[in-house]
């Protein structure tokens, strides 16, 4: 019995993505778990895998789609299913084919007309693809509930057909306006991703950006010193960033309420008992912020190596959905594009993101004397409807003393 | 006598003028083919003007007038003395017919196609030859397109003589309303002439080889058909052979029953509709290189093109749907690709039937929808609930949406009720533009129309209806 496998509801809020590509086909046979078809949503390219063995018999989006939490996706049959035959015209042989006494039955009036699946596109896409010699049954739709549109046809008359994939980079227009030349580019599916997201939190939560400063010349000393002899010994990449995984954790064991989120509807607030620690990463097609899942439990080394590898695969949109969702608090670091400090909005449901700046040699008091110290900002930006800023102070004020004292986080580890 | 032969020339030769034939020349002219149209009969317009759709539909709807004048009393109306003059009747359908078939020949000439009177024959794959009484014509063509039709099949032992054993053409036209009419063949052609029949006051009965009525279509379309001929005294006899027939005054129709038993029925008049076969005999098929399976219907592709590279075919004569708007299409596919479009046929093809209440389908049953794997939900929606049903003193009959569980896209509408076959063609609209169910359901019908009962039926299976309780 064919069944159909719909785009599932993933949670985290995701209820949108693309269709990058399909890999599999009509006709092939796909074992359970092999993975359908590549999407991309809020931030990352996921691969769905098949809850069932069996033929897929029909595709019925096609790539570069947009689709939506429920669209039907991929009708899939038993094993050894055969394609069902399309026909195109009410059945070209004899109307009916009762025995004698009757040869052709006007007794049993015609049959509903039109056996089998047709291509779901209207008769004037299905005129424009005979024009332009396109199969309807090798495209999968891009309208509404897989509409097959004019569009698509085009595409791929254009493109050679559904394994097309949308170019890399702004395939732009060019066009001069009365103030001069204007290029539009397309918005990708990543960029409304991260402007709803945006949008969203901007609108719903009550930002607030509390800054404080730390004197980390301790702390990169320690580095410095340990950098060589870790990497030599692990073969990591060795980064500063694990203090600061660790010094936030820390300080969030200490004041839960920013490693929370807020179920509105019932007006509870989630105390997470896990430190999933987001890392926003900069990518050439925008921010995506992979999920370092218990932080807490990994050690510095560890968490290098895994920042390395999100960070590289989030560039290249390799992450899967479960790498880029669950996360309960969020770190930024800005300080490598310099910058005094910056403002970041918090990644909802959330309720606080970290932000680690530049660190930079300046002129500090220490015990009366004048020194040049590594110092960096550190900002934590807040939602205020849930954390007032005497905690954030106090929190901030903490994480400072973590990053300021590496003993003291040693400590703590 | 053939006084003469004379060779012509055109691009292309159309064979037949019935609803196929008449478009396709029409559009081939307007598309700047230089065109002959070839008719057998003296006037255009085939079976369906002529002896078909519209004048059955005439005398349907005169009869249908004469029986509710006499069944109007629970509305406060009594029509004493209703008298049925029936060669006056059929002489305004007549007019219609008349009307029709010289507005055909008129749109024919507007748009500079010739027509040639005769009975055409292939010679080759380039040339016809049509010979009628006083004249015998060649025509080279470049293309041809066969639009002869179909005829209604014959049975043994009933031998046609237009009086006593009738087919549906004579049946259009008879000059008195006979008081014991006996149908063979219990298709939409015997069912919709039994019910003018039974209208008008005869007593009819219909024998049918099959054990029910529309077998293919949602047994709830049987079920209504049924109850309605009872109400009008019309007597079925299914799975009953039609086996001979005895001349005299009644005629006696011989049939046997499922257990073998003899039946025999009196008649005055005996109505064949058995069946319908193509016209493709005396056409030359074979020298045009033409093929056909094995009913007799030609073969062709969905571009409508035979075997034989330069000719098409379209209509009752490639089988399938045995219905002038199927034609009117496949007529324009063929002219189409004639002219170098890259047409093809690929549409549903809706239905109806005139009876009482109409029936009227398009797309997938649910039966079929199944079949093809789809996960099916249906909405029913019963006319007993319709207002403007009420209003019509007609509550019988119902519409079904047939459509799938799953992606919620329309499948097929099957409705039963008066009036039906007007709004089939939005349902076919539906079909062809790929419409799921919310399509629909968020469109307005206008109330109180019977068409609401469309938008309900889709509410129905969308588990929304608000003029029934859901199931």
């Amino acid at each position: 019995m064919a069944f159909v496998f719909s785009f599932p509801d993933v949670g985290e809020g995701i209820h949108e993505g693309r269709v990058v590509e399909w890999l599999v086909g009509e006709g092939d046979t796909v074992a359970e778990d092999q993975a359908l078809i590549k999407i991309e949503t809020d931030k990352a390219v996921v691969e769905l895998p098949s809850p069932h063995a069996g033929t897929v018999l029909r595709l019925h989006v096609a790539a570069d789609a947009t689709i939506f939490v429920g669209d039907a996706l991929v009708t899939i049959g038993s094993p050894g299913d055969d394609l069902p035959e399309y026909k195109a015209t009410p059945a070209r042989s004899p109307a009916v084919s009762s025995t004698a006494p009757k040869a052709v039955d006007v007794g049993s009036p015609p049959a509903p007309a039109v056996a089998s699946r047709r291509p779901l596109a209207t008769p004037r896409t299905r005129a424009l693809a005979r024009k332009l010699g396109v199969d309807l049954l090798q495209i999968v739709g891009s309208g509404s509930g897989g509409r097959i549109t004019d569009k698509d046809v085009q595409g791929a008359a254009d493109g050679g057909g559904v394994a097309s994939t949308a170019p890399v980079g702004p395939a732009g227009v060019v066009a001069a306006t009365a103030d001069g030349e204007v290029e539009r580019v397309p918005i990708t599916h990543l960029r409304k991703m991260i402007a709803n997201a945006m949008r969203a939190s901007k609108h719903n939560a009550a930002h607030v950006t509390h800054v404080d400063e730390a004197d980390v010349t301790d702390l990169v000393d320690h580095y410095r010193r340990a950098k060589p002899v870790i990497e030599e010994r692990s073969g990591v990449r060795f980064t500063l960033l694990p203090f600061f995984i660790k010094a936030l954790v820390a300080t969030l064991q200490k004041y839960p309420i920013f490693n929370a989120s807020v179920d509105e509807d019932k007006q509870e607030i989630l105390f997470k008992k896990y430190y999933n620690i987001g890392v926003a990463v900069d990518t050439p097609e925008g921010l995506i912020v992979p999920v370092i899942r218990d932080a807490d439990r990994k050690d510095m080394v560890e968490l290098a190596a895994e920042v390395a590898d999100k960070a590289e695969r989030a560039r290249s949109r390799q992450l899967t959905l479960d790498e880029i969702r669950g996360g309960s608090c969020t770190i930024t670091n800005i300080g490598p594009l310099g910058g005094v400090f910056a403002t970041p909005i918090i990644n909802q449901p959330e309720l606080a993101i970290v932000g680690l700046h530049a660190i930079k040699e300046r002129v500090e008091v220490v015990d009366g004397e004048i020194a040049i110290r590594k110092m960096m900002y550190l900002s934590i930006s807040f939602d205020h409807r849930y954390i007032d800023g005497a905690e954030a102070a106090r929190f901030m004020s903490d994480m400072v003393r973590l990053v300021s004292q590496p003993m003291v986080l040693m400590a703590r580890m | 006598m053939v006084v003469g032969s004379v060779s012509r020339g055109c691009q292309v030769v159309v064979i037949g003028a019935g609803p196929g034939g008449y478009v396709a020349a029409i559009r081939l002219a307007q598309l700047g083919k230089d065109v002959i149209l070839v008719e057998k009969n003296p006037t255009l317009g085939g079976v369906c003007l002529n002896v078909g759709c519209i004048p059955s539909k005439a005398l349907i709807h005169a009869s249908e007038l004469a029986h509710e004048a006499q069944h109007a009393e629970n509305m406060g109306i009594s029509v004493k003395d209703v008298t049925v003059d029936l060669p006056k009747m059929v002489a305004w359908k007549d007019g219609i017919v008349e009307r029709l078939t010289s507005g055909v020949a008129y749109l024919c000439k507007q748009a500079g196609v010739e027509v040639v009177h005769g009975a055409a024959e292939f010679v080759s794959d380039r040339k016809i030859v049509v010979a009628s009484d006083d004249d015998r014509v060649e025509i080279e063509f470049e293309q041809a397109v066969i639009a002869t039709g179909s005829r209604p099949m014959a049975l043994d032992g009933f031998p046609h003589d237009g009086e006593q054993i009738i087919g549906s053409s004579e049946a259009l036209s008879l000059q008195s309303i006979p008081d014991r009419l006996v149908i063979i063949g219990a298709g939409y052609i015997g069912l919709e002439l039994g019910t003018v029949y039974a209208k008008l006051g005869s007593e009819v009965s219909i024998v049918e080889f099959l054990p029910k009525v529309v077998p293919d279509l949602d047994p709830e379309v049987g079920k209504a058909l049924m109850r309605q001929l009872k109400k009008l005294k019309v007597t079925l006899h299914l799975s009953h052979r039609a086996e001979s027939f005895e001349p005299g005054k009644p005629s006696i129709v011989i049939t046997r029953g499922p257990n073998d038993e003899e039946l025999r029925l009196e008649a005055d008049v005996v109505m064949m509709s058995v069946g319908r076969v193509p016209n493709v005999e005396g056409l030359g098929l074979e020298a045009a290189g033409v093929t056909t399976d094995e009913k007799g219907f030609i073969t062709v592709n969905e571009k409508m093109q035979t075997r034989a590279p330069r000719i098409y075919a379209i209509g009752d004569v490639v089988g399938g749907a045995l219905l002038a708007h199927k034609a009117f299409q496949e007529a324009k596919v063929a002219a189409d690709v004639i002219t170098g479009e890259p047409a093809a046929f690929d549409n549903v093809v809706p239905a109806v039937i005139y009876t009482d209440p109409e029936v009227a389908w398009v797309g997938m049953g649910e039966v079929e929808a199944k079949a093809v794997g789809h996960n099916v939900v249906t909405g029913t929606f019963p006319f007993k609930a319709s207002g403007r049903a009420m209003s019509l003193d007609s509550t019988d009959g119902f519409v079904k949406a047939i459509a799938d569980a799953d992606t919620k896209q329309l499948l097929g509408i099957i409705a039963v009720g008066r009036g039906v076959s007007e709004f089939i063609g939005e349902a076919t609209l539906a079909l062809e533009m790929g419409a799921f169910l919310e399509d629909v359901a968020l469109t307005i019908h206008p109330h109180p129309t019977m068409s609401e009962a469309l938008q309900e039926a889709i509410e129905g299976a969308l588990g929304q209806a608000v003029h029934m309780v859901n199931k």
